[in-house]
Parts: C-alpha cells; sequence; structure tokens
C-alpha cells in the first residue's frame, strides 16, 4: 500500500477555527451550521476539551471493523488509505455503528430513507489528486496529508523532537493501525479518545467464522453416523417384523 | 372448535384485538414517520429492543425445533415423535416472526435480498443471514406436509408426502447444522464490539454460549407450548416426555453455567461481579432466572413430573434466557455508549404484535392441522404416566 494516504492531526496545532468542518460541509453539500458532535450533517467535528480542540472524524482503520462487519460489502478499504460506503448496496442493517470501535458512523433515523453516514477522506477527490478537504482548508497546517509512511515519520519525528508530546501516535496501535493519526500535548484520554483494543477487530470473528467448515463437517459426519445407526436398527426391526414400514398411501395400492 | 364453547375467548380476542391495532399504528409510525419518531434508538445503541428481543430470543426460542426433530429422526427418540411437529411448528413461526421482525427493523428493508447476490464472507452477519434464509426455507418444508395432507388431491398428497419423506433425514440435518452455526454466530455478532461490551458479558466464547443457552432455552419453550396445547385444545400428549425432556433441560443448565462462570473467571469479568452497578443487578437477574431457580425446581421430582410446575419453571428458563439476550443487546452497551436505552413504547407494541401474530397463527393451526394426537392413545397410560 505504497499509495497509501493518511492524516495527522497535531492537535498542539489547531487554534479551533473550524474551517475544516466548514469546508467539510461545503465539499458534501451539507447545512452548513456548526454542530458540537459528530452527525448524519456532521462528517468532521472540532470538539472542545479544557483549551484543547480535538478534531473527530473517520479513522480509516487498516482493516476497518465496519466494513468486515458490512453483510453486503457496502463498506470498503480502499488501495488509497479512505474506507467508503456504497449507500446503493447498504440495507440499513447499522451493523457497522454496532462494530466501529471509534464510534464514527452515523445513521439518519430522522428521515424515511435512511442511510449510513461518514467521512470517507474525501474519496473522490483523492482519487483525482486532490487532498481531503478538511487538510486543504486547514490554516495552520494541523491537519496534514501524505502517504501513509511520510505521515507516520513526520509524526515520529515531532514526538521524538519536542518533548511536550505525549509518547504515542494515537492510530498506531487502535484497531490494529489506522490512516487518520492524531498527536498530542495532552494524555489522549483526557481528550475524549475512548480506549480501542490495540488489535485488528476483523480477527476477533475470523475465528468463529473459520471454525464453520469444521463444525458443518464434524457435527454433519456425527449427526449421519448417529442416523446411520438408528437406521440400521430400524430395518433390523422391520426384518424381524416388529415394525410396519411407513407408507404415504391412503389404501394398500399404490407407492410405498 | 372455537368461540361458544370456551366464553373466555372473548377476552382473549379482545386483548389480540387491541395489542394487533397498538401494532398497526406502530407500524404506521415505523414506516411513516420513521425510526426517530418510533423508536428510541440512536447512534450510540444503534440496534435495540427489536435485535435484542425480536431477533436474538425469536431465533433462540426457536431451537427446539431442531433439537427434538433431530432427536427423533436422526437419533430415533421415537417417542418423542407426537411432539416433534409441535416442536417444528413453533420454530418455523419462530423465524417467520423474525424474518418479519427484520422488516421494519432494517432501514432499508425493500432491500432484504441484497445478501443474496452481494457477498461479504468476512461478515458474520452475512453468514447469520444466510442461514436465516436456508434454515427457514427447511423449516417451512419439514412444515409443508402439516398443511400438504389437507390437500384433498389424493394423487399429488401422496406425491408431494413421498417425496418429503425421502428427504426427510437430509432436511432433518442440515436444519439441525444450520440452526446450530446461526444460533453461534448471533453471539459471534457481538464478538466484533469489543471494547464496547460489558466484562460481564464479552468473550471470545459468545458463539458457544449463545448455543448453549439457546438449546434449553428452546426445549424449555417446547414444553410450554406443549403444556398450553394439551390444556387449552384438549389434545394429548405423554406427560412422561415433558418430564424427561425436563430432565435434559437441567443437565444442560449446569453444563452452560459451568461454562459462564469458568469463563467469566479466566476473561477477568469476574472482577465485576460484585460491583454496586445496575449492570450487575441485570446479570444476577439473569443468572437466578436462567439457571439458579430453575436447576433447583428441577431437581424436584415432584415438579418435573407435575406438567402445570414445569410450566412454571420453563418459563423461568424463558425468561432468564430473555434477560440473557437483552443483557448482551442492550445492558452490556450502557456503559460504554453512556446512553440509557429504554424502548419507545412503539418498539414495544410492533414486537409485541409480531409475536402475537404468531401465536394466532399456533392457535389456529393446532385447531385445524393435526399437530398434536386428538384423541388420547390409552386413557390408563396416561393415568399412569402422570401417577408415576
Amino acid at each position: 500500500m505504497g499509495t497509501s494516504r493518511a492524516i495527522l492531526v497535531d492537535i498542539t496545532k489547531c487554534i479551533g477555527c473550524r474551517s475544516c468542518e466548514q469546508a467539510c460541509k461545503q465539499v458534501h453539500g451539507l447545512p452548513m451550521q456548526s454542530e458540537a458532535k459528530l452527525s448524519p450533517t456532521a462528517l468532521t467535528v472540532i470538539e472542545e476539551h479544557g483549551d484543547r480542540f480535538v478534531r473527530r472524524m473517520c479513522m480509516s482503520c487498516q482493516d476497518p471493523a465496519c466494513a468486515s462487519a458490512c453483510l453486503v460489502g457496502a463498506l470498503k478499504k480502499t488501495e488509497l488509505g479512505p474506507v467508503t460506503y456504497d449507500g446503493s448496496k447498504c440495507i440499513g442493517c447499522r451493523y457497522c455503528i454496532v462494530a466501529c470501535p471509534f464510534n464514527v458512523p452515523r445513521y439518519e433515523w430522522s428521515k424515511l430513507v435512511p442511510f449510513v453516514k461518514k467521512c470517507d477522506m474525501c474519496y473522490d477527490r483523492q482519487v483525482k489528486g486532490q487532498p481531503p478537504a478538511c487538510v486543504e482548508a486547514c490554516p495552520v497546517q494541523a491537519s496534514i496529508v501524505g502517504t501513509r509512511e511520510e505521515i507516520l515519520e513526520e509524526a515520529q519525528k515531532r514526538v521524538l523532537l519536542d518533548p511536550k508530546y505525549v509518547r504515542h501516535i494515537y492510530g498506531t496501535e487502535e484497531a490494529g493501525g489506522t490512516s487518520v493519526f492524531f498527536i498530542s500535548d495532552v494524555p489522549f484520554q483526557k481528550l475524549g479518545f475512548t480506549p480501542v483494543p490495540a488489535q485488528q477487530m476483523p480477527v476477533l470473528t475470523a475465528t468463529a467464522l473459520g471454525d464453520v467448515p469444521t463444525v458443518a463437517l464434524v457435527g454433519g459426519s456425527l449427526l449421519a453416523g448417529l442416523y446411520w445407526i438408528t437406521n440400521r436398527r430400524n430395518q433390523v426391526l422391520l426384518a424381524e417384523g416388529k415394525k410396519q414400514p411407513i407408507r404415504f398411501t391412503d389404501k394398500t395400492k399404490g407407492k410405498s | 372448535m372455537s368461540g361458544s364453547r370456551f366464553p373466555a375467548i372473548t377476552t382473549w380476542r379482545v386483548i389480540v384485538a387491541v395489542i394487533f391495532g397498538a401494532g398497526a399504528y406502530a407500524a404506521y409510525a415505523r414506516f411513516a414517520l420513521g425510526f426517530q419518531r418510533s423508536t428510541n434508538l440512536v447512534d450510540a445503541q444503534p440496534w435495540g429492543l427489536w435485535v435484542g428481543l425480536g431477533t436474538l430470543c425469536g431465533v433462540g426460542i426457536s431451537a427446539g425445533g431442531f433439537a427434538i426433530a433431530a432427536a427423533v429422526y436422526l437419533l430415533g427418540f421415537e417417542r418423542y415423535r407426537q411432539i416433534v411437529r409441535t416442536a417444528v411448528l413453533l420454530s418455523f413461526l419462530g423465524y417467520l416472526t423474525v424474518v418479519v421482525g427484520m422488516m421494519y427493523e432494517l432501514g432499508l428493508p425493500w432491500r432484504i435480498w441484497h445478501p443474496i447476490v452481494m457477498w461479504n464472507r468476512h461478515s458474520i452477519l452475512f453468514e447469520v443471514s444466510w442461514c436465516v434464509m436456508l434454515y427457514t426455507t427447511v423449516l417451512a418444508l419439514e412444515f409443508s406436509p402439516m398443511l400438504v395432507e389437507r390437500i384433498p388431491w389424493r394423487r399429488l398428497r401422496e406425491l408431494y408426502l413421498h417425496w418429503h419423506h425421502e428427504i426427510l433425514i437430509g432436511l432433518v440435518l442440515v436444519g439441525a447444522l444450520l440452526s446450530s452455526l446461526h444460533q453461534s454466530f448471533l453471539g459471534g455478532l457481538y464478538l466484533l464490539a469489543k471494547g464496547k461490551v460489558d466484562p460481564l458479558w464479552y468473550s471470545q466464547y459468545l458463539p458457544t454460549m449463545f448455543y448453549l443457552s439457546a438449546v434449553p432455552a428452546g426445549l424449555a419453550a417446547t414444553i410450554m407450548v406443549v403444556y398450553l396445547c394439551t390444556r387449552s385444545k384438549r389434545l394429548w400428549v405423554d406427560v412422561g416426555i415433558l418430564t424427561e425432556m425436563s430432565q435434559v433441560i437441567a443437565p444442560l443448565l449446569y453444563v452452560y453455567a459451568l461454562f459462564r462462570g469458568i469463563d467469566l473467571y479466566t476473561h477477568g469479568g469476574a472482577a465485576y461481579l460484585f460491583l454496586w452497578r445496575e449492570e450487575t443487578l441485570l446479570f444476577w437477574l439473569e443468572v437466578a432466572l436462567f439457571v439458579v431457580v430453575p436447576i433447583v425446581l428441577l431437581s424436584q421430582r415432584r415438579i418435573r413430573t407435575n406438567p402445570q410446575y414445569l410450566y412454571w419453571t420453563c418459563a423461568t428458563v424463558v425468561a432468564g434466557f430473555m434477560t440473557n439476550r437483552l443483557n448482551v443487546s442492550v445492558t452490556a452497551f450502557q456503559t460504554s455508549s453512556g446512553f440509557y436505552y429504554v424502548p419507545k413504547w412503539t418498539e414495544f407494541a410492533l414486537t409485541l404484535a409480531t409475536v402475537t401474530a404468531a401465536g394466532v397463527a399456533f392457535y389456529y393451526a393446532v385447531t385445524y392441522l393435526e399437530i398434536l394426537p386428538r384423541n388420547p392413545p390409552a386413557k390408563q397410560w396416561l393415568m399412569e404416566k402422570a401417577a408415576a
């Protein structure tokens, strides 16, 4: 995934101007008023935690729980990095929302034909070589975009060189790695980052799914074997005349 | 057959009518006003009562069908043949309620067929959807003779029943496998939500746990239904069978309790057992209803052999089972989501109406089809069994 793109959000640089929110809404044709929390009409928001501004958006996991959850494959991790959503496949089961460890996808609860809404890292723009709208709009480069390798290198450099940073790049371990990274000078727990298992989430279900052939084979053979015994016993009873064969005719004539 | 002989039935009809009326309004609210006006679901609790009660409990309570069918057709427990139709009918209607439930649970129900052509084999829900489709078909086929034998054309009837008999063993075998996979996969759905599901309920063995709890719950539900049939419709069944089934339920509950206990201990959930939280209370309610009370009651001979006591014991098992499923699907998410979900009345109404519809269908099926023996096989034999 050498071409895979990633975003780095440097919380120490964000001034809370909400240009990213506005740019996002403009590009996606959403109502312009600012919102406090992620919603179907706010795919990225600035949350205030103390005197820090924390941007929230889809983390674009490397191995997304939502994509493994989606039964019709509407959610996909692209080569380019973004996790895209194909509304034409969605059946509205909302398992992606249950599955997302970052609680990002939003559902259009108020609509009669509801879809899932989430940031897709401006996939359509990135395909054309343009940066995500939010990154482009940031006046202080609190958000930057690049290849995942470049971005990780940059994040590591900043965290290592400047002692003010917390020695953790949020997104390197969380959910087995993401394509959106955060660095901060305040511990992440204090900024509303919920603890997320440090593993690829789909692995959790892969074991259960991997057991299917075994269960089917072993269980099937076992049941078939037991039936063979039952059947044999019945045959013996029939042969000994201790049991009547089953017939499906009302009278004795016809098929048996 | 109906009405006039049991005056009490009118009360029931009024109740059913009220439930259907409320359900009709709830359906209107769901489809004409949307989720927001008809449910209390939010992004922090995207699955609520319709999934927790409608789907998880509906499927679990239907586990009796595959267990009894496998016991009769594959393992040769001939005595259970007299209740196999009841068990299959219960499962079939149970799965129908789940499918109907999907129609209002899904945001875009007219796309319910999508999983047939759009595949994601990494998704547990994909496997669940296929199991539901296939197993509902299997149940429909297992149930079909009860309707087909009423067809007045002899040739057609005989032909169908003949072929049905030819494939029946295969159906039962496939049904048992599909159902087993499916029961476990419902628990598997929650594996992905690690970190969101409370430690009292999260475990990598959730699939196993769902399976181990569904079988006793399904058997208990079957006992309840058989008892209700014999009581209200004057149908006959060997009481000894119910006692025997209860003697199967008790060890199954033991196995489940043992497994659950060891799992809680090894997963570290045990540290939460006595914390002062609402979750703790609901956890112990679940344990009391599903494990402790039934095991104590079923150890009493007096209760095992008395159908009415047995009925209430089984009701406890089913109630405990439902508590467990609602705990996994709702309670377990409360702390992590910080949202206190209480279903809207329309959510209750729609689920209740669906289940009631299945109940009414069951009533008419038992009344007009050959589900349970209509005449006592031998009165004296029954008395003996009851006394023994």
